[in-house]
């Protein structure tokens, strides 16, 4: 009986791991078939695409070893970790979009006709770029922000209708998100060939000041 | 003699023909080598190692990430317990933690899944599924999620899709088809949405037409991971 039990028991285990190894290799496989399909200028775009991400992880990952060292040294000098407390903070009010911000980037104005799915795909473009805050008009972008269609032309941010023209304001490195806005074939260029009555502007800025989110 | 005549005659005629014949075969011929054979070829098989390298480099320095942010995190609550102001922080940051998508979550949701279909053409080349992916995410957003991931990438303040070809990249990692995106939240609320037909247009015109696979299901239980990537924060100061 016992004997039958355990057969079970490794037949179920020896099934699982099956489908565990079957359903790796079949993403493998899909993951290296994708990846033939790509032409060398794609490949070569992933590979600076990558390791610029792999050197944003490398210098997060310097940078927090060594407020790590030194919380621990404060800790064991008795001294406590609220300053690192208090810097996490600091970082996680603009990540989590919960604080008003200020800071340096760039203001996308665009005056005519205009809808959300060209602005969720402005605001994609914005954070592809390092955007660290984005606003339209006085509605912050947050982590869960939704655009929708208002009445008459304008467009909903959270719920919250908001006219034009709109003023994206985006906090980042201005001379990056500008070039990445601005580039030949990039998608104010391409908003500029779809919407044809719609004139839209980029400038740099020194600073711009954005609410926090309204909605959770 | 006549017929010698008209026999050379038709040389004249013929030769050219075969001439022209043969260099309009050759031309053809040069502009219908399969793809396989130019030269671009070569190098797509170190380009593609490459980037699966880098991806599993990316692995490696996310899984490093965790662990240095996990053992701060430990640091913090420990030595949060000593005083109230510490304490007080500590709570702030932990919200501000769940809020940013920086932990897990788990709970019921919906899960819609989107591929090619087979024989659509896409094994020529994928489609580039990235405005849909964001239709999606910003449809489950509008219904009520709180909390969203692409094919196991959190989706946070920060978080972008693109494509490179028909390769897509979700907060600079590759995901390969079929893409899933986990909206955890209000099922019936998130449905509603996905289900008006003012939502994902373009998509569900596809699916009509089979060119693509469209699934959406209601799941008693989702478990979105946390955002894995850099939490860069250089420009923007808070007030």
């Amino acid at each position: 009986m016992r004997s039958r039990g355990g057969a079970l028991a490794v037949a179920v285990v020896a099934l699982f791991l099956g489908v565990l190894v079957v359903s790796q290799f079949r993403s493998r496989e899909a993951y290296s078939r994708a990846l033939q399909q790509e032409t060398p200028e794609s490949l070569t775009r992933l590979i600076a695409d990558q390791s610029d991400r792999n050197r944003e992880l490398r210098a997060e990952i310097f940078d927090l070893q060594l407020r790590l060292d030194r919380a621990q040294a404060a800790v064991a000098g008795g001294r406590g970790s609220l300053e690192e407390a208090q810097r996490q903070l600091a970082q996680l009010q603009v990540f989590s979009a919960r604080s008003r911000v200020t800071g340096p980037g760039i203001a996308v104005r665009i005056d005519g006709p205009f809808d959300e799915r060209a602005l969720a795909d402005l605001v994609n473009e914005l954070r592809n770029a390092g955007a660290e805050a984005i606003a339209v008009n006085d509605a912050r972008v947050g982590p869960r922000t939704w655009f929708g269609a208002g009445a008459s032309g304008s467009l909903v941010v959270d719920g919250r209708e908001v006219r034009g023209a709109w003023t994206v304001g985006a906090i980042g490195a201005p001379d990056v998100l500008y070039v990445a806005m601005t580039r030949t074939g990039g998608i104010v260029g391409q908003f500029e060939l779809i919407y044809q009555r719609t004139r839209i502007q980029v400038t740099r800025e020194t600073a711009l000041d954005l609410p926090p989110v309204t909605s959770p | 003699m006549k017929q010698t005549r008209a026999f050379q005659k038709s040389l004249v005629l013929t030769l050219p023909a075969l001439v022209f014949g043969f260099f309009v075969a050759t031309q053809w011929a040069t502009f219908a080598v399969p793809e396989a054979r130019d030269v671009t070829i070569r190098y797509i098989d170190p380009l593609g190692e490459t980037v699966t390298a880098l991806q599993r480099e990316q692995t490696d320095l996310r899984t490093q990430l965790a662990d240095i942010r996990s053992r701060l995190d430990d640091l913090q609550r420990a030595s949060g317990q000593q005083s109230g102001s510490a304490r007080e922080i500590q709570a702030k940051v932990d919200d501000l933690k769940a809020s940013a998508g920086l932990t897990e979550l788990r709970g019921e949701g919906v899960s819609v899944t989107v591929d090619a279909r087979a024989g659509s053409g896409s094994e020529v080349r994928p489609p580039c599924f990235a405005p849909d992916l964001t239709d999606i995410v910003n449809a489950a957003w509008r219904g009520g999620a709180t909390a969203v991931a692409i094919s196991g990438e959190r989706f946070v303040a920060s978080s972008s899709v693109y494509c490179v070809g028909g390769t897509i990249v979700v907060n600079g990692s590759i995901v390969s088809a079929p893409l899933t995106v986990a909206a955890l939240g209000p099922p019936t609320a998130i449905l509603a949405i996905l289900d008006d037909p003012a939502q994902l247009r373009d998509l569900k015109r596809r699916r009509d037409q089979q060119t693509i696979d469209l699934r959406i299901s209601r799941v008693p239980l989702l478990v979105v991971p946390a955002y894995r990537g850099a939490v860069v924060v250089r420009s923007a100061a808070p007030q």
